[in-house]
């Protein structure tokens, strides 16, 4: 996920993986590769079967600075957009053309309003 | 006495008739194109044309190459006598060449079964064209790709998974829905198989965790033991077939990520974006939420395999 300005700078990005997670050899706390050393799950961040996972981002959209003392949060930008993308990645890297996919890419236009007390 | 003696002859002649016959079948093979050929699958071709060219753009039809040019799944195959067979001390694996079919079973018991009906020199052979292999040997890429999960695997060598129950696969015959003639002159008969219908059939190779069944388990995928632990316990029942071969009208091209029709039946994603300003006491924190609600559709987890 990346927020952007309106001139396209990007002020925040986060993501987020789901797969699961396995054991090498069976033992100890190390994640196994190559298939040939995978035996059993540590972890598992798959995306189960049938069923709604949630996820919830929070942006800050300020940058901090002291003043007289006091904390002030300065706003970066009034209208942001924020793209989420969804990627496949059969070898865990984007770059790796014919085998990520990017699945689904939504973008939203959010905007603060400016003035007021 | 001489009825005795004559039926005696009788018998002994039907012995050795049926050792002559079940003795090709035991038969290994020496080399690939030999393996290659007790498994030929070319001629299904000329009467399946259709199924024939939506299987050959399957993972199956390159089982042991991988997705086209890329060679991912060959180039596995080297990483894992690389850092597997070659760094384990009990492998007996110093060198590629000492790769045995015992050796190659941990990837071939799903990648390429009938492996299993070959000698140690066509492990060796399959050794030598994966080490070969880089993107412009086309001769080393195009022996590798003769290998896969064809027509006879999934019809015939893997179509009966209970064996004590329904019996040994047949040479002669194709397995389907129905008993009868089937008029290809190598493959006259036509049996039914229980499962070509069931999630079994493909869920002896797709896997449901270590592979307890080898000296040294592997675990390559763990998709039928998600579709039975966490699918199947949703109250759902679709059958792979239902959702690769049926739904997605792929037929026998059956796909996964890398394909549209796959992709869109994989997931929902909705997204609810909104941006506000917080406050505490005099400090005014403007900030976003966005909530990604994501639902896998699918049959088992994603990713799997
Ligand atoms: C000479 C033509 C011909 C060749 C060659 C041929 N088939 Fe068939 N096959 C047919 C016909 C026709 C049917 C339908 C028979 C029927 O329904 O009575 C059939 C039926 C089948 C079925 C059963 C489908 C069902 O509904 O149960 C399978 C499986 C099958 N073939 C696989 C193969 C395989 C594998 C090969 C190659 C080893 C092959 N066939 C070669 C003509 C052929
Ligand atoms: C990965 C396993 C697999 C492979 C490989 C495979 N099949 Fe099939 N085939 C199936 C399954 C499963 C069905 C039943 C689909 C269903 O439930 O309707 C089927 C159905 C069929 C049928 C009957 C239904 C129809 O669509 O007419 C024929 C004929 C057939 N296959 C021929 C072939 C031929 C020829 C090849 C090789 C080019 C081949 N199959 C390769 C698994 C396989
Ligand atoms: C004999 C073992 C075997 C059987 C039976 C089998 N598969 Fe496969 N399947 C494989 C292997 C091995 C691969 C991966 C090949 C590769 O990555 O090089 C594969 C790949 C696939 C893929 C593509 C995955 C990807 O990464 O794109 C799908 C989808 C698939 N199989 C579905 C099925 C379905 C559905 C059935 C049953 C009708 C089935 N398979 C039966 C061994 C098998
Ligand atoms: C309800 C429909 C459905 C059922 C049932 C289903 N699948 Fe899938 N499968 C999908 C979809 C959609 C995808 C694409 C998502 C993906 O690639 O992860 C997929 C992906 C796959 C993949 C590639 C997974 C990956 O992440 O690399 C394989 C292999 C596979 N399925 C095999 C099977 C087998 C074997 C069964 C039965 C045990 C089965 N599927 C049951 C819908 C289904």
């Amino acid at each position: 996920m990346t927020t952007k300005t309106p001139d396209g700078k990007i002020i925040n990005q986060q993501e987020k993986i789901y797969m699961p997670i396995p054991q090498q050899f069976g033992r100890g706390d190390k994640m196994g590769r190559g298939p040939y050393e995978k035996s059993g799950l540590l972890k598992d961040t798959s995306l189960p079967p049938l069923r709604t996972v949630k996820e919830t981002f929070s942006i800050p959209l300020y940058k901090e600075s002291k003043k007289d003392g006091k904390l002030a949060r300065t706003i970066i930008s009034n209208d942001i957009t924020v793209e989420v993308e969804l990627w496949y990645l059969p070898y865990g890297k984007k770059d790796d053309e014919g085998n990520s996919q990017m699945w689904q890419k939504v973008t939203k236009k959010l905007s603060i309003a400016k003035g007021g007390k | 006495m001489k009825f005795v003696k004559v039926l005696v002859i009788l018998i002994l002649v039907g012995f050795a008739l049926t050792a002559f016959a079940a003795a090709p079948a035991g038969k290994k093979a020496k080399t690939i194109d030999e393996l290659v050929k007790m498994y030929d699958s070319s001629s299904c071709k000329d009467c399946h044309a259709e199924i024939y060219a939506e299987w050959e753009k399957s993972l199956h039809a390159r089982s042991i190459f991988g997705p086209a040019e890329v060679g991912r799944t060959a180039a596995t195959l080297k990483t894992t006598v690389e850092n597997g067979h070659k760094d384990w001390p009990y492998s007996g694996v110093k060198k590629p060449e000492d790769m045995k079919v015992e050796h190659l079973m941990v990837c071939a018991s799903c990648h390429l079964p009938q492996l299993a009906e070959a000698e140690d020199s066509v492990a060796q052979e399959i050794m030598k064209n994966v080490y070969a292999f880089k993107e412009t040997d086309d001769a080393a890429a195009m022996k590798l790709q003769s290998l896969n999960i064809n027509c006879l695997v999934c019809h015939q060598r893997n179509a009966i998974v209970h064996k004590w129950v329904d019996g040994y696969p047949e040479k002669n015959v194709v397995y389907g829905f129905k008993n009868g003639e089937h008029p290809s002159p190598d493959f006259p008969k036509m049996k039914q198989s229980k499962i070509m219908g069931e999630s079994i059939l493909c869920g002896q190779c797709h896997g449901q965790g270590p592979n307890f069944a080898q000296d040294n388990p592997t675990q390559c995928a763990t998709l039928y033991g998600s579709y039975n632990f966490a699918y199947i316990p949703e109250g759902e029942r679709e059958t792979c077939q239902e959702c690769h071969i049926k739904k997605s009208k792929l037929g026998h091209n059956m796909q996964s990520y890398r394909s549209p029709e796959m992709a869109k039946m994989a997931l929902d994603m909705h997204v609810y974006a909104e941006a506000f300003q917080w406050r505490d006491v005099a400090t005014t924190t403007p900030a976003a939420t966005v909530i990604v609600e994501l639902k896998n559709k699918a049959g088992h987890a994603i990713p799997d395999g």
